[in-house]
């Protein structure tokens, strides 16, 4: 399995982001999450879901605790940090702009 | 906000590093949780539970790779895996102990030879002077219209103008050498001295390791009290580095004198190639001039010049300033100061001493070029092995690659094994080289104190230690591409076996050695053009006969005599020795062909006087007595030789040899005609003899002129004794040391040393000795290195064929045929390297020529040789292997896997 290229990387980590700004997961959960609120577009494969968490934990944008869950088991949980909520703000901004400017691009008239 | 993410950033690290195995337990508890969760989900949405299984885990790929994966991002793999390769490359040595020590000592062998030449130029070429600041310090160098650079000095009156003017650019500082009678505690011999001017030490900034230096008022006022400074070496070798020297009374040649301090141990005078034994003040220099004539005359050069740049002026400023001073002279003393300039060199360009052409820095590059090439074949050596043990283990590089491991993660594993061989190699290499450079300080020539400095400074272990990582990575690559790019199936299903051509590629291999045996011709072609260089000078003519004949230097001036008492003195020791036993003839020489350094006149013609603006030839010559023909058996080939009769109240005589005899007066007999050197206005002497041609100043200058003149009418006081004897000359040093003491007591005999002693000294074959030596070194480590090349090569080759050979052995083969075919393998290796070997030495030694005496560098008989010496034991290196691969037994060479 090939590494995701860097936009599509990048945009990984902000759905990640936003996902745990609503609040602390575990890797599964996180995945079924994103694959509910974005009505099923959106799926991470659980290849490309750890290393990314990882490394948002690594950079320290989240941050990890083993937590026991309600059947009993022992579970990860990440959540957002302070300096990884800031990072999520200006990701967030950033993606609004080349969004905009990519649907402004796409929707020229053509002659 | 940065510094805040490292609150969260570190602990993870740390936590990585340290406790491993927790943080990849929970990695794994992670995933495996995932698995779970995915599994209950699908079997909430109906699938059995091996269904579900089989899909989580699908969905998650690889385990393995996944958490190598997440290890990667969590980026603390860097270190852990470099900590994990060291440890598994020393494992991997450890297995195969055989590999591991050829190529430990085929590098340390390489290393070893450039690090040991490599000291001994940096003692001499890089180490900076052990003064503050020693970029500032530069040479002053007179450069007189077509004569070399610095071939003159100043003279006392003109350094002092100098001095004076160019005060606010540079300090300038100035010495003379010379050689003193040093007498201390009953005890008296010759030592090298510098007469240094009163700024001397303060310019260069030194402090004294014991007592004090001279200040800068001393030193120039004749008459002071003489105060002498010891070199640091000869402090410890006379005194026992005895604090008390310091006050001490002693005398130098004859005169009181109180020794006030000793320099500084590193500090070796500015020629750090020759010890300085004492510090003289200029003041002290009246040897064989008069007082006044030092002081005064600006014609007498023998001061050599430096000095300290003051800070902030640049070289070029100083220049400018110089060549304004010199200008200003010009116009002051048209006499003397015309028809020069002084240039200012940096004192690091000016090594090993200033003035010499570039010859040292050429010979060094050479050495340096020579152990770079045993390095080379080193390199090429265990790039050879490297790559046969890669294609040995592509198999577990397969596997490795299989388990999730990226190629630069493999390329990183086995770079980091042939470095570390390579680590191993250098530090044996270092340790090779250090014993090597301490043989070279027991190089002692005679009456020179050579001083060689080749101890290791930070430069030296550098230079070693990149070479070794550098022979690490360059080696180290190609096999590991080659390794890491084994593809998994073609590797895993082959099943090792070593026949199929897709896996190791000869061709590399086999071009190795190729350049291999080529490099080594080369190498032994250079060392073999040194061997025969030396023979060839070994069989000069000299002109006289060497055997048989002890030389004792002494100078009676040392001791206050003048120049009546010492000629009695010498006409009584001469015929004092020759009544000794074993005595066939005595005679008196002012120097000794091979022994010192000649004067050199000016030679004018009766008759025709110099043009204006242009200087008279210079003419090598010797003052010498009637006996000293006879002596040395030099031969006569017109006229006749000195008698009693040429004394100094006869007319002024001469005796030329054939090739000034050729050049003054061509297709003309000299005899009878008079020539000056003192001068177009005489006085003239009358040439009575020609002498056949000989060797004077050192055994490989090319022919020149020479001329004797009598004793008798040129008085000098350090006069050589030259005894002829019938049997050992050493025989007769005692007893002849014994006659100068009973006639003589106090003077100190300067040198004593046979002909041959100094035939193989500094002026003779020395420096053919040396350079034969080492370039056979060199050339030797390079043959055996070759050569263990080859056997490697052809070894691993048959080894692979094994099984092709049994089968061939199946079909019918007999042994005699499986020999020739191993055998021809190398054949066609080795007559492709000479070939090659001999078109690349012809190339290479183009440059060479004029290091060499008499020989040609395309001399045909060093290349034979060489062709067969390498060729022969090449070919038995061969044969080894082959007649290995003949003994195989069919059976066991086709089960061979």
């Amino acid at each position: 399995m090939s590494k995701p290229s860097d936009l599509v990387q990048g945009t990984l980590d902000l759905l990640l982001l936003k996902i745990l700004a609503l609040e602390p997961l575990n890797g599964f959960a996180i995945s079924l999450r994103l694959k509910q609120v974005s009505g099923d577009v959106l799926q991470v494969s659980d290849g490309s879901l750890y290393p990314a968490l990882h490394k948002l934990e690594q950079e320290g944008w989240i941050s990890a605790e083993w937590k026991t869950t309600e059947n009993n088991r022992r579970a990860k949980y990440y959540s957002l940090t302070r300096p990884g909520r800031k990072h999520l703000e200006k990701e967030a901004d950033n993606w609004g702009r080349l969004a905009a400017a990519i649907s402004h691009v796409v929707k020229l008239k053509e002659t | 906000m940065r510094l805040e993410r490292w609150i969260y950033k570190l602990p993870l690290r740390l936590r990585s590093l340290f406790h491993r195995q927790k943080a990849d337990q929970e990695l794994d508890d992670e995933l495996h949780d995932h698995v779970e969760q995915k599994m209950q989900q699908y079997i909430t949405q109906g699938m059995s539970q091996e269904e579900a299984r089989r899909d989580a885990l699908l969905e998650l790929g690889c385990l393995e790779k996944r958490k190598e994966e997440c290890r990667d991002a969590r980026q603390v793999n860097h270190l852990e895996n470099f900590v994990h390769d060291i440890r598994f490359g020393f494992r991997m040595l450890c297995k195969s102990p055989s590999v591991t020590v050829v190529v430990v000592i085929a590098i340390a062998l390489g290393v070893g030879a450039n690090t040991a030449i490599f000291s001994v130029v940096n003692g001499f070429l890089l180490r900076p002077l052990p003064v503050p600041s020693p970029e500032q310090i530069t040479v002053l160098a007179i450069q007189q219209k077509e004569a070399p650079v610095g071939s003159s000095g100043f003279s006392y009156p003109e350094f002092v103008d100098f001095r004076r003017q160019a005060a606010t650019v540079a300090d300038m500082f100035g010495i003379v050498l010379g050689t003193v009678q040093f007498t201390a505690n009953e005890q008296s011999e010759e030592c090298a001295a510098n007469y240094v001017s009163g700024n001397y030490f303060t310019a260069l900034g030194l402090q004294p390791a014991v007592g004090r230096l001279y200040r800068s008022s001393e030193g120039e006022t004749p008459g002071e009290p003489l105060l002498v400074v010891l070199g640091y070496g000869y402090w410890q070798k006379r005194f026992h580095g005895d604090p008390r020297a310091v006050g001490k009374q002693i005398l130098i040649n004859g005169r009181s004198a109180t020794i006030i301090g000793v320099v500084p141990r590193q500090f070796q005078g500015m020629y750090s190639i020759f010890e300085t034994h004492v510090y003289l003040p200029m003041s002290a220099m009246i040897q064989e001039e008069s007082v006044r004539l030092f002081w005064d005359n600006r014609d007498r050069r023998g001061i050599l010049a430096f000095a300290r740049l003051q800070p902030g002026i640049r070289l070029r400023e100083a220049q400018s300033s110089l060549d304004v001073i010199t200008a200003r002279l010009a116009l002051q003393y048209p006499a003397t100061d015309k028809g020069f300039t002084v240039r200012a060199i940096p004192e690091k360009s000016a090594r090993p001493i200033p003035y010499a052409n570039n010859f040292f820095v050429a010979v060094s590059g050479l050495f340096l070029v020579l152990a770079a090439f045993v390095l080379l074949l080193a390199c090429m050596n265990v790039e050879n092995i490297l790559l046969a043990r890669g294609s040995a283990r592509q198999r577990e590089m397969a596997i490795r690659a299989a388990l999730g491991a990226g190629r630069a993660r493999l390329i990183r594993q086995m770079l980091t094994e042939s470095v570390l061989l390579a680590i191993l190699g250098g530090a044996a290499g270092m340790l090779l080289g250090m014993w090597a450079s301490r043989l070279t300080s027991s190089i002692h020539l005679q009456n020179i104190p050579l001083h060689v400095n080749a101890s290791f400074d930070w430069r030296v272990f550098a230079f070693a230690a990149a070479s070794a990582l550098l022979t690490g990575l360059v080696v180290g690559l190609l096999p590991a591409f080659r390794a890491s790019s084994a593809d998994v199936n073609s590797v895993l299903h082959e099943g090792g076996q070593r026949d199929s051509p897709g896996i190791h590629h000869p061709g590399f291999r086999n071009f190795l050695v190729v350049a291999q045996v080529a490099g080594s011709f080369t190498l032994l072609v250079i060392a073999g053009l040194f061997v025969r260089s030396l023979q060839k000078v070994q069989t000069f003519d000299l002109g006289f006969d060497p055997s048989h004949v002890l030389n004792v230097t002494m100078d009676p001036h040392q001791v206050g005599y003048d120049e009546s008492r010492a000629t009695a003195f010498y006409r009584e020791l001469e015929s004092r020795v020759r009544s000794l036993p074993g005595v066939q003839s005595v005679s008196l020489a002012s120097y000794v062909p091979m022994g010192g350094f000649p004067f050199n006149r000016p030679v004018s013609l009766e008759g025709l006087p110099t043009p204006a603006g242009q200087q008279a030839p210079s003419v090598l010559s010797n003052s010498v007595d009637p006996p000293y023909f006879e002596t040395m058996h030099i031969t006569l080939l017109r006229g006749r030789i000195f008698s009693a009769a040429d004394n100094d109240t006869a007319p002024r005589v001469a005796i030329i040899n054939q090739t000034m005899a050729a050049r003054f007066w061509p297709h003309e007999d000299p005899i009878g005609k008079r020539f000056s050197m003192d001068g177009d206005r005489g006085p003239f002497m009358e040439i009575v003899g020609v002498t056949a041609n000989g060797k004077y100043k050192t055994v490989a200058e090319d022919a020149a002129p020479f001329f004797y003149v009598p004793l008798a009418q040129n008085f000098a006081s350090k006069l050589a004794l030259q005894i002829r004897t019938t049997g050992p000359p050493e025989s007769l040093a005692a007893p002849v040391k014994e006659q100068l003491a009973q006639l003589a007591p106090g003077m100190a005999i300067v040198d004593i040393a046979t002909m041959d002693q100094l035939l193989a000294g500094a002026f003779g074959f020395f420096a053919f000795r040396l350079a034969a030596t080492l370039a056979a070194a060199l050339g030797i480590m390079g043959l055996i290195l070759a050569v263990v090349g080859v056997y490697g090569v052809v070894s691993f080759a048959a080894s692979q064929r094994t099984r092709e050979m049994g089968i061939r052995m199946a079909l019918g083969a007999n042994s005699r045929d499986i020999l020739k075919l191993v055998w021809l393998q190398g054949v066609r290796l080795i007559i492709a390297g000479v070939v090659i070997g001999i078109v690349a030495a012809w190339a290479l030694t183009r440059a060479m020529t004029h290091l060499l005496a008499e020989i040609s560098a395309s001399d045909p008989i060093t290349y034979i040789t060489v062709a067969i010496i390498l060729t022969a034991v090449a070919l038995l290196a061969c044969y080894i292997p082959a007649r290995r691969a003949m003994r195989v037994d069919p059976m066991v060479a086709l089960r061979y896997e």
